[in-house]
């Protein structure tokens, strides 16, 4: 079995900071401590909304591509989102679990499971074996996430979350913490906006974590994507998606086109890698964002 | 004595002849029965036959008559051995001459009169491929026996009219057909202009309606699915010939005509309730009776709230969809009905039904997401070729930007463009055995659909970025197809292809 004990030199030195460290560490992966380096906890609701779902793919995108670490939870929703823009971004993660090392909690993310540990990326857990998970086991991992980087990232939460937990636990450990704003209409944006009224730092874009680590947002950085191959009525197009995503009736209407013409168009777009589709709505990607 | 009356007897939607034989013996003590394996409904026949005639004012012969029901091994249903079991009497006890070659048919009500009874086409049908003169029905159902050509459909009221008719005292006029007053597609519940909004899901429907193309809505509760299916029957353009006769075929064999009705001339639309049993859906019982699927023959089977039929109900759809026919093999009768149906299903997108909605909060977790995509996923959805979301309609985003007059098609414009497309189609597979784009498999694919290069490099771009099965790419082009018939076009386009990509799969999430 593998793991590393709390008197090993390859021991996380953050863990070693905080008040309980857990005596020993299961972990499947190559353990290789330059994951460690610069890491990021990131944590959120299960009840991912669509805003929380582009926000983590943005946020966690650039800051992954910029060499630093993420840190989660393997929940579904926000914690899943994140691994998953990690190593969309080719860039490292690492999952702590509430359960013991050998089990996979959900099931269903065994895909997810099998991604992070083929791109070099961390599965931890204080537990060892089968151990299943418990309602008390949820927030003494969440101090291990809290406690494996300098600052934590709460993208969306509920008032009763493990989001809060975590932030609550960072607090304590002296971590930095960002929230992303979000509209109050949403259940899960409430704790977020809590978190910035008592204090933690808002964020609006990847450059404000970025410069923590004393980088500067990759964003800048985008090439500037070429549009060519894109007739005028599809150029119209990505120009009324530039200030709001919508559905594709939604674009006909403002186009003032047939609903036959515009799919066809919207397809081309697609296939060109201009637009995605994300629950029922067109969003332009960044880079065309850039251009238009 | 022994008479003898030619009456029929069905299996499904095939007919034979069945010899109704009525002893009425001298001898012996009085009796009343019936041989021939005889169902209950057979057998009752007695008690109606025999309360008839006393109503009517006759003398039942106090003697022992035996009804024998040939062939004697094959089952019999129905009621509609009344008539030909009291015209066998009558004849004994009136003395008249039963003609030979007409079949006669129809249930006995037990004050004399004759009630409308299923089966009627059948049976005339059956007379004309025997070449036999004539076929007595009641009045109710003459119009729908009249429906064939070339005998005559005799349309009885009562006993005591048969009697009159047969001792020459009155001249009974055999029915002509009427071809049915053109039930206008205003029986339809909803116009397509009425539906607000929603230009992509009528598209789609139209696309569908179209090619013959199964395809599947998925929105949140009150964004308009059902209203959207129930308008679909307004787009479609009426039955021919061919097709009519098929339909109403069935419907007779199923007591589904009205009194009085004949030819169905409107495409059939179905929509059952999920609480539909399996035999309910495709058919069957030990006599075997056509399901929902065969009733919606050439029209339309919507299915509301697909995800809550029962998994067993949506697998039996698998292979009627895919052989437009399903036999029913019992131990006593194997029958087959025709099935081919264009499938409408219509289902929320999650459990609490407003996943990606903008007004409420979806307040499912993904699991419980997963787990209901589940139910929906599987063979059933690859045989569906459109896939298509139905947003709920911000109204107040349609008020504004509604400039376009022409947005706001009513069904009967669309209908002519559809029924445009219909021919084309009857055309194209003039020598094939099917009718539709649908119906297209890998061979006739190639055959009819030639794909300029661009086409094809757009498709295999497609399915690369969205990860298209082989399944679904012939869909695509069977699709495409269709679009390209909707613009008279001979040849498939790239853009009827991107169209047509629209309604992939995956477009759900």
């Amino acid at each position: 079995m593998n793991y590393i004990d709390i008197k090993s030199t390859e021991y996380p030195y953050l863990l070693l900071q905080i008040k309980d460290p857990p005596p020993r560490l299961y972990f499947k992966g190559d353990w290789d401590t330059t994951i460690f380096t610069e890491t990021l906890s990131v944590v959120g609701s299960r009840r991912m909304t669509r805003y929380g779902e582009i926000i983590t793919d943005n946020l966690v995108s650039s800051i992954a591509g910029a060499g630093i670490t993420i840190v989660s939870g393997f929940m579904y929703g926000i914690d899943a989102q994140a691994h998953n823009a990690a190593l969309e971004a080719g860039g490292r993660t690492i999952a702590v679990m509430p359960c013991g090392i050998e089990k996979i909690h959900p099931e269903y993310q065994l895909d997810l499971h099998t991604r992070i540990l083929n791109n070099n990326g961390l599965v931890i857990s204080e537990y060892p074996g089968d151990t299943p998970p418990a309602l008390w086991t949820y927030p003494r991992r969440n101090r291990i996430i809290a406690g494996l980087a300098p600052i934590l990232l709460v993208i969306e939460a509920g008032i009763k979350s493990g989001a809060l937990i975590t932030a609550k636990i960072a607090k304590r450990y002296n971590k930095k913490i960002f929230a992303v704003p979000g509209p109050l209409t949403s259940s899960v944006s409430i704790g977020t906006a809590i978190l910035i009224k008592h204090g933690s730092q808002i964020v609006t874009g990847a450059g404000d974590i970025l410069t923590e680590y004393g980088k500067t947002n990759p964003e800048e950085l985008f090439s500037k994507k070429e549009l060519y191959g894109v007739n005028a009525n599809q150029k119209e197009i990505l120009k009324i998606l530039v200030d709001e995503p919508m559905g594709i009736d939604d674009i006909a209407r403002s186009v003032g086109k047939q609903i036959s013409e515009i799919g066809a168009d919207i397809t081309f777009l697609s296939l060109k890698n201009h637009l995605t589709l994300n629950g029922g709505k067109y969003y332009l990607v960044k880079e065309v964002k850039n251009v238009i | 004595m022994l008479f003898k009356v030619t009456s029929v007897s069905f299996s499904g939607l095939t007919t034979i002849r069945i010899d109704v034989e009525v002893n009425i013996a001298d001898k012996g003590l009085p009796t009343f029965e019936i041989v021939g394996l005889p169902n209950k409904a057979v057998a009752e026949s007695r008690e109606r036959v025999r309360t008839a005639l006393i109503n009517s004012n006759l003398k039942f012969p106090l003697r022992r008559i035996t009804v024998n029901l040939a062939p004697g091994d094959v089952p019999k249903y129905g009621a509609f051995y009344d008539l030909p079991i009291a015209v066998g009497i009558l004849s004994e006890i009136k003395g008249f001459h039963i003609p030979e070659s007409s079949i006669f048919f129809g249930e006995l009500s037990l004050d004399g009169s004759l009630r409308h009874t299923k089966g009627a086409l059948l049976a005339a049908l059956f007379a004309k491929e025997n070449r036999m003169d004539s076929i007595f029905v009641p009045e109710q159902s003459a119009n729908e026996a009249s429906v064939v050509k070339g005998i005559d459909v005799y349309p009885l009221k009562d006993l005591n009219q048969i009697i009159q008719y047969f001792d020459s005292k009155i001249e009974i006029k055999p029915t002509i057909y009427q071809s049915p007053v053109q039930e206008k597609q205003g029986t339809v519940d909803f116009d397509m202009s009425e539906v607000m909004g929603q230009e992509q899901a009528k598209r789609a429907l139209e696309i569908a309606a179209a090619g013959g193309h199964n395809i599947l809505m998925i929105g949140s509760p009150g964004s308009g699915k059902t209203m959207l299916a129930r308008a679909l029957p307004g787009i479609m353009p009426l039955l021919n010939e061919d097709e009519s006769l098929e339909v109403t075929k069935i419907y007779s064999s199923a007591g589904n005509i009205p009194p009085g009705g004949s030819l169905i001339v409107t495409r059939p639309f179905r929509s059952p309730h999920h609480i539909i049993s399996q035999a309910g859906l495709v058919g069957g019982g030990t006599h075997p009776q056509p399901g929902e699927i065969s009733l919606a023959h050439r029209g339309v089977l919507f299915l509301d709230e697909f995800n809550e039929f029962p998994r067993s109900v949506i697998e039996a759809l698998r292979q009627p969809i895919e052989d437009g026919k399903l036999t029913i093999s019992r131990s006593l009768e194997r029958v087959t009905y025709p099935s081919r149906f264009m499938l409408v299903a219509a289902a929320n997108p999650c459990p609490c039904g407003y996943l990606n909605d903008e007004t409420r909060k979806c307040t499912c977790t993904k699991r419980e997401i997963i787990r209901y995509r589940k139910k929906l996923s599987g063979p059933i959805l690859d045989r569906i070729d459109l896939h298509v979301d139905v947003p709920v309609v911000n109204i107040k985003k349609l008020s504004h930007g509604f400039s376009n007059s022409n947005k706001n098609e009513t069904s009967s414009e669309i209908r002519i463009r559809i029924a445009k497309v219909r021919d084309i189609q009857k055309e194209r597979f003039k020598n094939e055995l099917i009718h539709t784009n649908s119906e297209m498999k890998n061979k006739l694919i190639r055959k009819y659909v030639r794909l300029d290069s661009n086409s094809t490099s757009m498709l295999m771009d497609a399915a690369k970025v969205f990860q298209l099965s082989a399944r679904s790419y012939l869909k695509i082009i069977k699709l495409a197809r269709t679009i390209a018939d909707l613009e008279q076009m001979e040849d498939v386009e790239e853009k009827h292809i991107a169209e047509a990509l629209q309604y992939r799969p995956g477009v759900i999430e």
